[in-house]
């Protein structure tokens, strides 16, 4: 074994505070870790595939309605952008789950003890767990609008349109969706826990309560259903005007992840590690 | 410097650490010692912030672990899990950890060294790696920040003959080098040969709290047990031993003599011609005597005082 002293002798009287802020230190970390196991790799093309098979999918759809003898399924020329923002219904689950494993990961191997031991502040933990998964998956979101509208343009044929600004503006909207909805998921499974049940929990918020809701087509259980994060974040995604503009879609869906967020501190806060 | 003041945690009904007060004060190597169940690891998870006591104050350095910004740079520790994720190396283990509280990066390389691990061995993802290899890893964790205090829950766990007299070694040169050392175990015998002072838990109360060499002095002292054939003989025997100053006591079927030595009681049997089927001397160990004090911890749980038993 080694004699050397574990002292850095210049360390040893002075001990100088160590440089940068915890919070930076802790978003480093945080890097590091999601990039160091394979699964995070894995997620990115699962993503990938996804994005692909969905909107080349829905391309098809869309070119098939206009083309066959039922005139009640035309939608004439669509925006590709009017595709990707479809694909993420499905696609958007894939991308959740990087945002779930962040931590629900960390608690299923006892590394959260680490974690904590590292940076003790839990709500600098967790900010610094959602900047990272923000800009993951919000880079994600760009590379899959890219590729949902690149392979969708050229299935639509005749059919399709993309028009350049008004893509980049759709794919930029599904980048900030996903980074929202991937943030949301992070901070719910800060506070359950378990990575089945925050997924249970997400596809009841994002999917089956408000179809249930809008389901009965009744006006007060439509305008309900609109308050939930996935009806917003269409509501977002489609520029819609009414019931509210896209604007208050994309407030509502931030509000969401900032009380899943605030909600995840506080049981990291109050319960033992 | 390690503070713990009246330090209590409750789950449900159970009372894992139960009052305790105590320092643990730097440039000795302290033992933490109870039997399985104690409240060792409970306790040290107290300090580092991760369990929340139910009452009283674990301090480090006069601190509240939580309220600390770069902790790794205060205090290192190893607990009974490894911390490692399954399919995370090594050595992006303790990058990240070293990332997260501003340690250069080449201080990874400096503590794998430390602790004997090659880079084959650092760049196994957790789950291949052998309980000694995990237990040299979180230990290299605990130094990355060069830190004035540590804590190390079992370090001896899993570890071979060479990594234990490591392990002693080591941590006789971290205390020596000023720092705070506090290592748990269950084995007295495993820290008769580290540690300076004990800390004794029973059922999470603290039972004793001294030098190592008091609580050596103090165990009960070594004795011959002797059996014979014929009770009388043998008890005529005893009657002679007591009177040249032993301390004689019948036990299952004979007797225990104190004061004595085995040669004596020998040359003493031979003279009165007393047949003797068993004289043998008997030395408790230390591990009897923390035994003894942890009996006692048991029966005497409902008393009302945390009980320094020295
Ligand atoms: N998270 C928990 N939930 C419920 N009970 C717990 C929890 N952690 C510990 N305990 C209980 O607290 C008591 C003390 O456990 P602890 O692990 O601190 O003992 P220990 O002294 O470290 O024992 P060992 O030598 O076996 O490691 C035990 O009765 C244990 O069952
Ligand atoms: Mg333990």
């Amino acid at each position: 074994m080694t004699a050397q002293s574990t002292l850095d002798p210049a360390r040893r009287t002075t001990r100088p505070a160590p440089a940068g802020h915890p919070l930076a230190g802790a978003v480093a970390a945080e890097w590091t870790k999601l990039w160091s196991v394979r699964s995070t790799w894995w997620t990115l093309l699962a993503a990938v595939l996804t994005m692909t098979a969905t909107s080349v999918q829905l391309a098809i759809y869309a070119r098939n309605g206009n083309t066959d003898d039922d005139p009640a399924n035309d939608s004439g020329v669509v925006d590709v952008g009017e595709i990707v923002a479809g694909s993420l219904e499905l696609t958007q689950y894939v991308v959740l789950a990087l945002g779930l494993f962040a931590i629900t990961s960390e608690f299923a191997t006892g590394t959260i003890r680490t974690t904590l031991r590292c940076t003790p502040s839990r709500g600098r933990v967790l900010a610094a767990k959602a900047s990272v998964v923000g800009a993951v998956t919000f880079g994600l979101g760009l590379l899959l609008g890219t590729v949902g509208a690149v392979v969708a343009r050229p299935v639509l044929g005749e059919w399709g349109r993309a028009p350049l600004g008004g893509t980049v503006a759709d794919v930029v909207a599904c980048a900030a969706y996903l980074a929202l909805v991937g943030v949301l998921a992070l901070g719910l499974a800060a506070a359950l826990r378990g990575a089945v049940l925050t997924l249970t929990v997400l596809f009841a918020l994002l999917m089956i309560v408000p179809l249930s809701l809008q389901e009965p087509d009744i006006t007060v259980l439509t305008r309900i259903a609109d308050a939930f994060p996935g009806v917003a974040g269409n509501h977002f995604l489609a520029g819609d005007t009414e019931p509210y503009p896209a604007a208050a879609g994309l407030l509502l869906l931030a509000a969401w992840t900032a009380t899943a967020l605030a909600l995840g501190r506080w049981a990291l806060a109050r319960r033992d590690a | 410097m390690i503070t713990l003041r009246a330090l209590t945690k409750r789950f449900g009904d159970v009372t894992a650490v139960d009052d305790l007060t105590v320092d643990i004060r730097p440039g000795q190597v302290t033992g933490f010692l109870g039997p399985n169940g104690a409240g060792k690891s409970t306790t040290m998870r107290m300090v580092l912030g991760l369990d929340r006591p139910t009452a009283g104050q674990a301090l480090v350095n006069g601190r509240d672990y939580r309220t600390l910004r770069h902790p790794l740079h205060e205090v290192g520790a190893l607990l009974d899990a490894t911390g490692v994720h399954p399919a995370r190396s090594g050595v992006a283990h303790l990058r990240a950890m070293a990332r997260s509280n501003g340690v250069p990066a080449r201080r990874v390389t400096e503590v794998l060294d430390l602790v004997g691990l090659d880079a084959r061995a650092a760049g196994k993802p957790g789950r291949a790696l052998s309980l000694g290899m995990g237990q040299r890893l979180g230990i290299a964790g605990a130094l990355l920040g060069d830190p004035p205090v540590l804590l190390l829950d079992e370090p001896v766990n899993g570890l071979d003959p060479d990594g234990v007299r490591w392990i002693r070694g080591f941590t006789r040169r971290l205390a020596d080098e000023g720092r705070t050392v506090l290592v748990s175990s269950h084995l007295m015998s495993e820290m008769q040969q580290t540690a300076d002072r004990v800390v004794v838990l029973g059922r999470g109360r603290l039972v004793a709290d001294a030098p190592l060499a008091e609580l050596i002095a103090a165990r009960p002292a070594a004795s011959v047990r002797v059996r014979g054939p014929e009770p009388a003989a043998l008890a005529a025997l005893g009657d002679r031993l007591a009177a040249e100053g032993a301390t004689v006591t019948a036990a299952d079927g004979g007797m225990a003599v104190a004061g004595s030595t085995a040669g004596r009681v020998g040359d003493l049997a031979y003279e009165m011609g007393v047949r003797l089927h068993e004289l043998t001397p008997v030395a408790p160990s230390l591990e009897e005597a923390f035994l003894e004090l942890t009996a006692d911890s048991v029966e005497y749980a409902a008393g009302p005082t945390g009980g320094d038993t020295r």
